[in-house]
């Protein structure tokens, strides 16, 4: 876990009423995946996914006018403990690095804790007008710097 | 977006990931400062501030003028825009994600009762 000391990475946690077990699976039935990975404007999502580690999947989220294909690789399926797979997006354009999701289920009672961290950073936005550059120095605090 | 900006960005992490070199930053965003400023504000040496210093030069955060014999270090913001970018993406990716996990979970489970 410590291999790479304080490489960037975005943490998201969320505690579901629901068995690892299930919420493992979740992730790798292309059934399910095509149902919970539909974002803001997609209208549809096709997954295809082959569950071994070395095997590959992909993931096609369209909207109306665009199709954005987001592939990888499963490095690590530990159910229904761990996942780990890369991540290489091409919805903003070719050439965007890979990157690295890992996702932990951790028993909480009869609830499981989903912990997703994601790292090592692509090259994502072109330029950013953001304003307001402290508040972003309080998120890497936070969530960016990975120990 | 080639190799060379993602690995910038990367640098842009890196140069972050360190609790001095934000204090560095918070410190210059607040007002240009010399580098002897900003090392006597710092309970460590001159020659370690230095060194933070030039990695957060080095990754694009901080420019430097000359001034004679002082160095007067300002902040340049826009590479942590980018990469303020990309965290508040994947957050706001993952978290919308995972309540769409939770909804698709429960409702299965609900459906089968």
């Amino acid at each position: 876990m410590n291999a790479s000391p304080a490489s960037a990475a975005v943490v998201v946690r969320r505690t579901i009423a629901a068995s690892a077990e299930v919420l493992f699976d979740a992730w790798l039935d292309p059934i399910a995946v095509a149902a919970w990975m539909r974002p803001g404007e997609i209208l549809r999502t096709v997954a295809t996914i082959d569950a071994r580690v070395g095997g590959r999947y992909e993931i096609i989220m369209s909207s109306e006018s665009h199709d954005y294909p987001t592939t990888g690789i499963y490095l690590e399926i530990e159910r229904p403990r761990r996942l780990v797979f890369t991540w290489e997006s091409a919805a903003k354009g070719p050439g965007i690095g890979e990157t690295l999701v890992t996702v932990e289920f951790l028993a909480k009672g009869k609830a499981t804790e989903i912990v997703v961290t994601h790292e090592r950073l692509p090259d994502s936005a072109r330029e950013s007008h953001r304003a307001g550059w402290t508040s972003g120095l309080g998120k890497f605090e936070e969530y960016a710097c990975r120990r | 977006m080639g190799e060379r900006q993602s690995a910038a960005l990367d640098g842009v992490f890196n140069a972050l990931c360190d609790p001095t070199r934000r204090a560095i930053l918070a410190r210059v965003a607040r007002g240009d400062a010399r580098v002897t400023d900003i090392a006597s504000a710092f309970p460590i040496s001159l020659n370690s501030i230095s060194k933070h210093v030039r990695m957060l030069e080095r990754a694009g955060l901080l420019r430097r003028s000359v001034n004679g014999r002082d160095h007067v270090l300002s902040l340049n913001a826009a590479p942590l825009a980018t990469a303020s970018k990309w965290i508040d993406t994947y957050e706001r990716f993952w978290d919308t994600r995972l309540a769409a996990l939770e909804q698709y979970v429960l409702n299965k489970t609900e459906s089968r009762k």
